[in-house]
């Protein structure tokens, strides 16, 4: 039982000392604190312009207020309508396909015996990663040309016609997924294959005394030990669910695929940074981060709830 | 004859020889025992009876076939690991059930093992849990319910008990006995730590650099250790030895003469090394000791017994004495009585064990 | 060996810089006065302040530019839709230079000029600069197109000088390959490119050739005149147009269904670029040196001097010919060069020496100061021979003259300056010069829609439709070019849906925009 009467230092004085103590720790921290406050908290205060009539020689606070007539705007938008669709569906095929191809990379390349054959094999599929996307839509745009492409050519040998990919909406997807997939597979394979090597290898000795071949012992042991990892790149990937790479899309996109291929962020890149309307691009920006956060809050609740694996 | 059969076993990793030949016979329903210091080559040894690593030259059979080339799921072993290797996905019934359900034994089967093993293991009422949720004894009853499950021809332990603490290991080693004595599986136990070893074993194999140094029953090691290593690995704590010269009926160890008995005429003036055990002194003088001055440095008081750390000469000796229930009168011991009759005799050149008794 | 001689004549200039004018009358302060500046001049984002032109300037105004350049424009904008973001940068930075030259710029100034940020300069111009307002004299209706919606200019722009921008080009050593005549007609123009395409005028055996090839997708469009169509009111494109006094579209005509329906057609068959909306600006470049590309519609100088690739490819002849005649007989070249571009200059509203800065302005517009904007320094880049400025033969040897301009400081649209087309006729080639003086035995220009300032509310009418309606547009007119969707069957439709976008809202502040402005 503590005596209350018991004469204890003062709280600032314990922080006080707590501080003197540990300083260096919070030294440490304070570079992540700066770029917190300057690249992420003090920029939320120019968010209100979602709200506003905002001009920029006017400023933020001098802008006036003019409630929700942006988003009325933005939903009054068959097309901002139409790029969230496209963004979404943009999202779900990049989950359904993009998010288990590093997987899938990861475990072939772990299944690889031969060293140096792998170490090469990881290095080619590393490479497309640190290549700009500028010169990745160059790329892609020359493999399909109907001309020249090598696609096309492939297609001639089988006596197929020649198809203008890049102006057709319906190839739009296939091929944006296909490029997201192949620039980033197989960087995004080395946070699994980190996960892997940090598999218990008696797991797999007691599998192959118990019997196992190297099928089950992935399904049975790989998989189920990566699975936290898997989880959790899955709930940073949902947040990011808004965010389809925005870059890629306006080299690769044309009038012609607006159908399929406008995305939230290109629609607000045209409509309000390309023309000047801060407060409209500001609105859309805000629309995003709501749905990537109730996103994000949904799928952690539910891996938490499910599979005990959270990121908070 | 049945059983595990090691004859010529050699391991290299490259051109780096680390297992040179080995011959042993685990003779069916026999529990033994490899010790050594680390990187000595036991694990190896056991790795290569599973299958875990391949057999560079020498034969090896389990129950009379040949098994060099045999994958290991074919070999019917089961090894227990020394982190326990239990999937941390899998509850314990599904752990034990991994190996059956590769195997395609049928579920009702599956079912009824593990409820008889979980039953002989205690783990009844933990089956529904995963490892995270169990200590480091059920985590290890666990590992050793998997590999019985299986009901295989031969157990392989591999440090088992290494990750527990000292109060777990010795409640698990004496269930691992009965165990054994239970189902009576030929069993291969590779530890590092002599008292699990002795404790054990059928029969102990000690092993030091890729070698066999001595294969026998633990009171045979313990009583006869073949040389110099086995002597300083077996006991606790461990032989004392010096350096001596042999005269025609004693050791004489710098100034002081220890008394032996045998034919000594033929070695006079040979050069020994002299084990003596702590435990084979006595306090009082009688007709078959030798007197051991000694200058005490330290009473260590373990109960009923206290550890005497005390030199001779320059030497660092150990011994145990009894206390009857006080250790001050210890404090003033100025000599020990070696029992002439265990003193050990090796070759001081060789390290073989001398025995010139007849 | 040019960069040499390049170099030999910036240092002989630089030896001899003395002021040739040194009496002073261009003077306009008597101590040297800085003043700070934002230039940025199309491609380049710099201002330097020791480019020759600068210096001239300099030593005889006494006016001291200092460079304060923030950010650079985007020039991925091949479509030309106008991209602000250095000034918008400059502007969210807080700091307003003194001076503020850029190219589009109009529409910038006459936003935030009305709300502060920029000097109104009518009355500048009336009382200190007679030059300008000389030249305004002249031309009420560019003083008309330069005005925000307050009535105030706010910005002196940069006047192009010359009638022809683009014209139609093909390969005359195809057609002769060919036995055909140079194309009056649309019909004609058809046939030729199907000849090139059918009969291969390369002659290597292959089907490679490329009839129609654009550097930028929206010359492709620009075919509907062929059938009485509109595209592009102005030089930017998909901009609005204005026929007697009323504003228009030419996405909405009926010329531009026609058009469409034959371009889909064209493009199906083979006529058009199977690439035109993917391949870019080195379409020509490409297609031209290998010897692939039939006809295009692209600029008369840059487009001339592909001439020079008769040295490697035999007897290639690339020339300019007349806009083909519409079914009902109409010939004309949508594209000219604009009477007023939306580039130039204006006054920050912290500059304290406002009255000093428009004499500034006002002096590019003196003779020498004209003179200067448009050849560079005399001695260094140019001579007087006859009372005629001429560009010394080392000057124009050494490399694409535009560029070399640029680079000491002249013909920048960044400055707000009258340009003399006789700069040009010194460098522009033969064929160009051909091209020109054929384009010039007819009439087939058409006036240039100027643009409009708006009012805040007409602003908000604008931003909220315009860009909405003009994807929609695109995305139509090159999905019936590609074959999704028949432009005749989807018209009704597409009119309905532009509607439905406020189409009509938009034509009725653009309307009521022109009329403020122009007086209508």
């Amino acid at each position: 039982m503590a005596d209350k009467n018991l004469p204890t230092d003062g709280r600032f004085t314990r922080l006080f000392d707590h501080f003197k103590r540990e300083w260096q720790i919070y030294a440490m921290l304070l570079p992540t604190i700066v770029w917190f406050i300057v690249f992420l908290y003090k920029p939320m205060y120019g968010l209100q312009i979602a709200f506003k009539d905002y001009s920029i020689f006017r400023g933020v606070a001098g802008s006036p207020w003019i409630g929700i007539e942006h988003f009325q705007t933005l939903f009054g938008n068959d097309q901002f309508l139409r790029a969230v669709s496209n963004t979404i569906k943009i999202s779900a095929l990049n989950l359904l396909f993009g998010f288990p191809a590093p997987i899938i990379l990861a475990l072939m390349f772990n299944e690889i015996l031969h060293a140096t054959y792998k170490r090469t094999a990881q290095t080619i599929v590393y490479l497309p990663h640190f290549i700009s996307s500028v010169i990745i839509a160059g790329i892609v745009i020359t493999a399909f040309s109907p001309t020249l492409g090598i696609v096309n050519i492939i297609l001639g040998w089988f006596g197929l016609d020649s198809i203008y990919f890049l102006t057709q909406p319906q190839w739009f997807r296939p091929i944006f997924v296909g490029t997201g997939i192949w620039q980033e597979a197989g960087f995004g394979s080395i946070v699994f294959l980190a996960a892997i090597a940090g598999v218990n290898p008696s797991l797999y000795e007691s599998a192959v005394v118990d019997g196992a071949n190297r099928w089950q012992m992935m399904w049975k042991i790989t998989i189920p030990s990566i699975l936290p990892t898997i989880l959790i790149m899955l709930i940073i990937r949902i947040g990011n669910v808004m965010e389809v790479s925005f870059e890629l899309v306006i080299l690769l996109y044309q009038p012609a695929t607006y159908e399929t291929a406008d995305v939230v962020n290109t629609w607000i890149y045209r409509q309000g940074l390309q023309s000047g309307q801060y407060d409209l691009a500001a609105a859309g920006g805000l629309f995003n981060a709501v749905v990537a956060f109730v996103l994000v809050m949904t799928a952690n609740t539910l891996s938490r709830r499910f599979s005990r694996t959270s990121l908070w | 004859m049945s059983g595990v059969n090691l004859s010529g076993i050699v391991k290299s990793y490259g051109a780096v020889q680390v297992v040179h030949g080995i011959d042993l016979d685990v003779a069916e329903k026999e529990f033994v025992v490899l010790v050594g210091p680390s990187g000595c080559g036991k694990s190896t040894t056991l790795r290569m009876i599973a299958g875990l690593e391949e057999i560079t030259a020498g034969d090896l059979t389990i129950d009379d076939k040949r098994m060099n080339r045999i994958a290991p799921k074919d070999r019917d072993v089961a090894m227990v690991f020394q982190n326990y290797a239990l999937y941390p996905h899998l509850n314990v019934a599904d752990n034990m059930a991994f190996g059956l359900r590769i195997r395609k034994m049928p579920k009702a089967e599956i079912q009824t093992t593990i409820a008889d093993v979980a039953e002989i293991l205690g783990l009844t009422d933990y089956l529904e849990r995963r490892p995270a949720d169990l200590s480091g004894g059920q985590r290890q009853r666990v590992a050793m319910g998997r590999a019985i499950v299986r009901h295989p021809k031969v157990f392989l332990f591999d440090e088992p008990l290494s990750n527990l603490d000292a109060k777990l290991r010795t409640q698990m080693r004496a269930e691992i006995k009965r165990l054994h004595n239970r189902l009576g599986v030929t069993s291969v136990y590779v530890t590092h730590d002599q008292v699990e070893a002795m404790t054990l074993a059928d029969r102990i194999v000690v092993m030091n650099d890729g070698r066999i140094e001595q294969i026998g029953t633990p009171m045979e090691l313990f009583n006869d250790p073949a040389n110099i290593f086995v002597a300083g690995f077996l006991g606790s704590p461990p032989m004392n030895m010096v350096n001596g010269v042999l005269t025609k009926n004693s050791a004489k160890i710098g100034a002081t003469e220890v008394k032996l008995n045998g034919a000594l005429a033929n070695h006079v003036g040979r050069e020994v090394v002299v084990g003596i055990r702590p435990e084979h002194v006595t306090l009082k003088a009688s007709a078959k000791t030798s007197p051991l001055p000694i200058t005490m440095d330290l009473v260590e008081p373990l109960g009923s017994e206290a550890l005497l750390h005390a030199r001779f000469g320059k030497q660092e000796m150990v011994f145990k004495a009894e206390t009857k229930g006080d250790i001050a009168p210890l404090w003033n011991v100025d000599k020990v009585h070696v029992t002439t009759d265990l003193v050990k005799l090796f070759d001081a050149q060789t390290g073989q064990a001398l025995n010139l008794r007849g | 060996m040019r960069k040499l001689s390049l170099m030999a004549a910036l240092l002989a200039g630089s030896a001899m810089s003395t002021p040739v004018l040194a009496d002073g009358h261009l003077q306009i302060a008597d101590e040297p006065l800085e003043l700070t500046i934002q230039m940025n001049h199309r491609a380049y984002p710099i201002y330097e302040e020791d480019w020759p032109v600068e210096q001239q300037a300099r030593a005889w105004t006494n006016i001291h530019l200092k460079d304060a350049t923030v950010g650079a424009n985007m020039r991925t904008d091949s479509e030309n839709t106008g991209r602000t973001e250095a000034l918008n940068l400059m502007l969210a930075s807080g700091n307003i230079p003194d001076i503020v030259g850029s190219s589009r710029i109009k529409d910038f100034v006459n936003q935030f000029g009305p709300e502060g940020a920029f000097v109104p300069l009518n009355d500048l111009i009336a009382e200190h600069a007679p030059n300008i307002a000389a030249y305004y004299a002249e031309r009420p209706d560019i003083a008309a197109a330069v005005k925000a919606a307050d009535g105030q200019m706010y910005y002196i722009p940069y006047l192009p000088d010359g009638k022809y921008g683009r014209a139609y080009w093909l390969r005359t050593d195809w057609l002769d390959a060919l036995g055909l005549e140079v194309p009056e007609t649309v019909e004609d123009y058809e046939n030729v490119l199907r000849a090139f395409k059918t009969q291969d005028p390369n002659g290597n055996g292959l089907d490679d050739e490329v009839p129609f090839f654009a550097r930028q997708w929206p010359e492709l469009i620009r075919l509907v005149t062929l059938w009485d169509g509109r595209a592009h009111g102005s030089d930017t494109y998909h901009d609005f147009l204005v026929e007697d006094g009323k504003i228009g579209h030419g996405y909405v005509g009926e010329g531009y269904r026609e058009g469409i329906k034959n371009l889909a057609r064209w493009y199906a068959e083979g006529l058009i670029d199977a690439e035109i909306f993917t391949r870019g600006s080195s379409a020509r470049d490409f297609l031209l040196s290998e010897n692939l590309g039939g006809s295009t519609h692209d600029w008369f100088a840059s487009t001339s001097g592909y001439n020079s690739l008769s040295s490697e490819i035999d007897g290639f002849e690339f020339k300019a010919f007349l806009p083909p005649a519409s079914p009902s007989g109409r010939r004309i070249e949508e594209h000219r060069r604009i009477l007023v571009k939306p580039d130039g200059w204006a006054i920050g509203h912290t500059n304290e020496h406002q009255v000093e800065t428009i004499k500034y302005f006002d002096f590019w517009f003196t003779e020498e100061g004209r003179r200067l904007a448009n050849f560079g320094v005399e001695g260094q880049h140019y001579d007087m021979i006859d009372g005629k400025p001429i560009f010394k033969q080392e000057f124009l040897d050494a490399g694409p003259v535009n560029r070399s301009l640029y680079q000491v400081g002249s013909q920048l649209q960044g400055r707000g300056y009258f340009q003399d087309y006789n700069y040009e006729i010194q460098w522009s080639n033969e064929f160009a010069l051909e091209g020109i003086a054929l384009y010039d035995t007819g009439d087939y220009l058409i006036p240039d829609f100027l643009g409009v300032a708006f009012n805040a509310d007409e602003q908000k009418v604008y931003d909220r439709t315009w860009s909405t309606i003009r994807d929609y547009m695109l995305e139509r007119q090159q999905g019936w070019i590609l074959g999704n969707g028949d432009v005749e069957a989807d018209w009704d439709g597409y009119i309905a849906q532009l509607e439905s976008l406020g189409w009509s809202e938009l034509m009725g502040v653009m309307q009521t925009a022109y009329d403020r402005q122009y007086g209508g």
